[in-house]
């Protein structure tokens, strides 16, 4: 139909598929209220924001609320500081669950596996603040078994999350600790894809249990690889805060203090919206930056991407 | 050279045993199908051989050496897989050049075998593709591409034709068979096809149930089945098969069945047997349907399926399905006019009507039964 306009062409589609479009609605009605109605209120980044004056009235001021945060050595470390535990968290992080998952895969036994697995999935289903509860324990001077090991030993016990030079390790590992397991769970699924007899076939040719996941488990994973490194890098900046706020005092703030954490401070405790608003703005633009790069260079280099 | 001898194997899962203790010689270079309907154990008995699945009980001796214990790494032989198996994240030269890389072979060798069995299949152009930019039969050379580049003693095949489409299935069965004749390397290819069956083997293994019903060369199983299933597995159509009563004696011997009757062979058995049930075949070549006189068996014609020089005449006889290949010459007008054929006794099987086993059969030959 040549003659048919957009609209009735849309009219059309609607009409067809709309147990489809019903489906999609809670997802768009959540991600309007949820994610894109709190953006009207991003523009008091640029206010002079006042609660009592609301948002409509508050006066412009243009990037003022920026040059502070630049000119902030608290908000600077904190980007810092978010950009190296982000770092080091995917560096060492996001190839746990990969390993495991790897592992998990030549576990025959049943029974063990089921066991392994369960005790490694079972932190994430623990509240943060009880595994901040157990890590805050375990690194007690006086009853931590970490420092009980180290006085056996013969050493001087650590006060461990006193000390600033400590809390990124800690913190990483306890990351991993939680939620590597879990995420084991999405390359399992994917190595479970994986056409059985494509191992079959190597075993007839000859391949060994480690060439096989080498050579086929691997590669066949690695769009899941991608794809989930891409979710990672886009959530780079957010950092677990609340674990950060479980652990963290202000003797590793050095440390420990990432953006999130300061926007917190700021903007909730100290009751400055418009300067958190500033820095939140700023997480978020990074964050979308890393997103479509990420994106735009596993497309480039190996023919994987989100969209 | 390398043949394969399987022993009394059997295969069972837990309790359940699915092969019952087959034996099966495979001459070297020779080319052997396994054929019969889906889930009678062929792919197990393939899998036996190739070590993927363990022997439960027999043995199992390739090129002289019993491999029960041997691993499938060790046994030299190449399998292709229904599903193709192929890479899907190595182009086509890496695919073929996987278990030669596995092996450690040196580069040059490796690279050198790639163009050669590349040369063989026409697979020269497509090396650097992946396996999702080729057609399905590309994809199922590159698959025998990957089990011809590492020479091995035995090929094992396992449904190879299935996922192809009917036009592509004839023309890889020729090229299957071209290769065989070229590398004459021993093969054991699986189907469930019997035609596939009868254009490539140079015997049959007709199996059901985990049983072998009888082992041949695609004649051999054509003209003497040893029993009614294999009659009616093998030849397309299949053995027309009729219930009936033996009657007269040994030196006239007749089947009557819905009150007509047919002249059999004379066989010696039959002498014993006047009285008792039995089936008769009658291949649909056989049944003719020019004037026969006397010995002419009435039909009900149903429909008249044109194939260009022959037809398929679908009748009702006594109830049952009959069909009937004629020649067309040319014209179907007078097919539909058919109410009769006759068959020369000397063309007519005779099976026992309770057992299925076929009268006059050597009993040599005869390697199962139900
Ligand atoms: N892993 C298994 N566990 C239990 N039974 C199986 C298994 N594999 C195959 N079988 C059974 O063995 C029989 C033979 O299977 P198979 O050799 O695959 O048949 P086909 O002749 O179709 O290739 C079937 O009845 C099937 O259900
Ligand atoms: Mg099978």
């Amino acid at each position: 139909m040549p003659d048919e306009t957009r609209f009735q062409r849309v009219l059309f589609v609607l009409r067809r598929d709309w147990q489809l479009y019903l489906m999609l609605a809670p997802t768009v009605i959540w991600l309007l209220l949820f994610l894109y109605k709190p953006m009207y209120g991003l523009q008091i980044a640029f206010k002079d924001y006042s609660i009592f004056r609301g948002i409509a009235a508050s006066p412009w001021v243009g990037l003022e609320h920026f040059h502070t945060l630049f000119g902030s050595d608290q908000f600077v470390r904190a980007v810092k500081n978010t950009v190296i535990i982000s770092a080091f968290s995917l560096l060492f992080g996001f190839p746990v669950p990969i390993l495991l998952a790897l592992m998990f895969n030549e576990i025959l036994h049943k029974t063990f596996k089921k066991t392994a697995q369960t005790i490694v999935y079972l932190p994430h289903f623990i509240s943060s603040v009880i595994i901040a509860g157990i890590v805050i324990t375990a690194f007690s001077p006086s009853v931590g078994i970490i420092n009980y090991l180290i006085s056996w030993l013969g050493f001087e016990p650590i006060y461990f999350l006193t000390k600033p030079e400590w809390f990124r390790p800690i913190f990483i590992g306890t990351g991993i600790w939680q939620e590597a397991g879990f995420s084991s769970i999405v390359y399992l699924a994917a190595i479970a894809g994986v056409s059985p007899t494509l191992y079959e076939s190597a075993v007839v040719d000859g391949a060994s249990r480690w060439q096989m996941m080498w050579k086929i488990t691997l590669p066949s994973i690695m769009t899941t690889i991608i794809i989930m490194l891409i979710i990672r890098i886009g959530n780079l900046l957010e950092v677990s805060f609340e674990m950060i706020i479980l652990l963290y005092q202000p003797a590793t703030f050095e440390t420990a203090d990432v953006v999130n954490t300061w926007i917190y401070r700021q903007g909730l405790q100290g009751g400055q919206y418009d300067l958190a608003a500033a820095a939140g703005l700023f997480n978020a633009v990074v964050a979308f930056v890393l997103v479509i790069a990420a994106n735009s260079l596993s497309k480039r280099y190996s023919r994987t991407s989100l969209w | 050279m390398s043949g394969v001898i399987l022993d009394k194997v059997v295969k069972r899962y837990g309790a359940v045993e699915v092969v019952h203790a087959i034996d099966l010689t495979v001459e070297p270079q020779e080319f052997v199908v396994l054929v019969g309907p889906s889930g009678c154990g062929k792919s197990t008995t393939l899998r036996m051989i190739a070590g993927l699945e363990e022997i439960s009980d027999g043995t199992v001796e390739i090129d002289g050496r019993v491999v029960n214990r041997v691993a499938p790494k060790d046994r030299d032989v190449a399998m292709v897989f229904q599903n193709y198996a192929l890479y899907p994240h190595l182009n086509v030269a890496d695919n073929i050049a996987f278990g030669l890389r596995i092996r450690r072979t040196p580069k040059a060798e490796v690279l050198a075998s790639i163009e050669e069995v590349a040369g063989i299949l026409g697979l020269t152009e497509y090396l650097d593709r992946r396996p999702a930019d080729l057609s399905g039969g590309q994809r199922q050379r590159v698959a025998m591409g990957r089990a011809i580049v590492r020479h091995p003693k035995v090929f094992l095949f396992d449904e190879p034709l299935s996922n192809l489409d009917a036009k592509l299935r004839t023309q890889m069965r020729a090229e299957i068979k071209r290769l065989h004749k070229r590398l004459g390397v021993t093969s054991v290819y699986v189907t469930h096809d019997q035609v596939e069956a009868m254009t490539l083997a140079d015997r049959i293994v007709v199996m059901q149930d985990g049983h072998i019903e009888q082992i041949g060369t695609p004649m051999d199983l054509f003209l003497n089945p040893v029993n009614t299933f294999v009659a009616g597995f093998i030849g397309s159509p299949p053995m027309n098969q009729i219930e009936a009563i033996v009657e007269g004696g040994a030196d006239a011997p007749r089947a009557t069945f819905a009150g007509q009757s047919i002249a059999l062979p004379k066989l010696d058995e039959l002498s014993s047997r006047v009285g008792e049930k039995v089936t008769i075949g009658i291949r649909p070549e056989h049944a003719k349907i020019e004037p026969a006189g006397a010995d002419a068996i009435s039909v009900e014609l149903d429909l008249v399926e044109t194939l260009g020089s022959e037809a398929l005449l679908h009748t009702t006889l006594a109830g049952n399905p009959f069909i009937i290949k004629a020649e067309t010459g040319g014209d179907v007008e007078h097919l539909n006019q058919v109410t009769q054929f006759w068959a020369g006794p000397e063309t007519i099987k005779v099976f026992d009507g309770k057992t299925g086993r076929a009268f006059g059969h050597p009993a040599t030959s005869y390697q199962g039964g139900s």
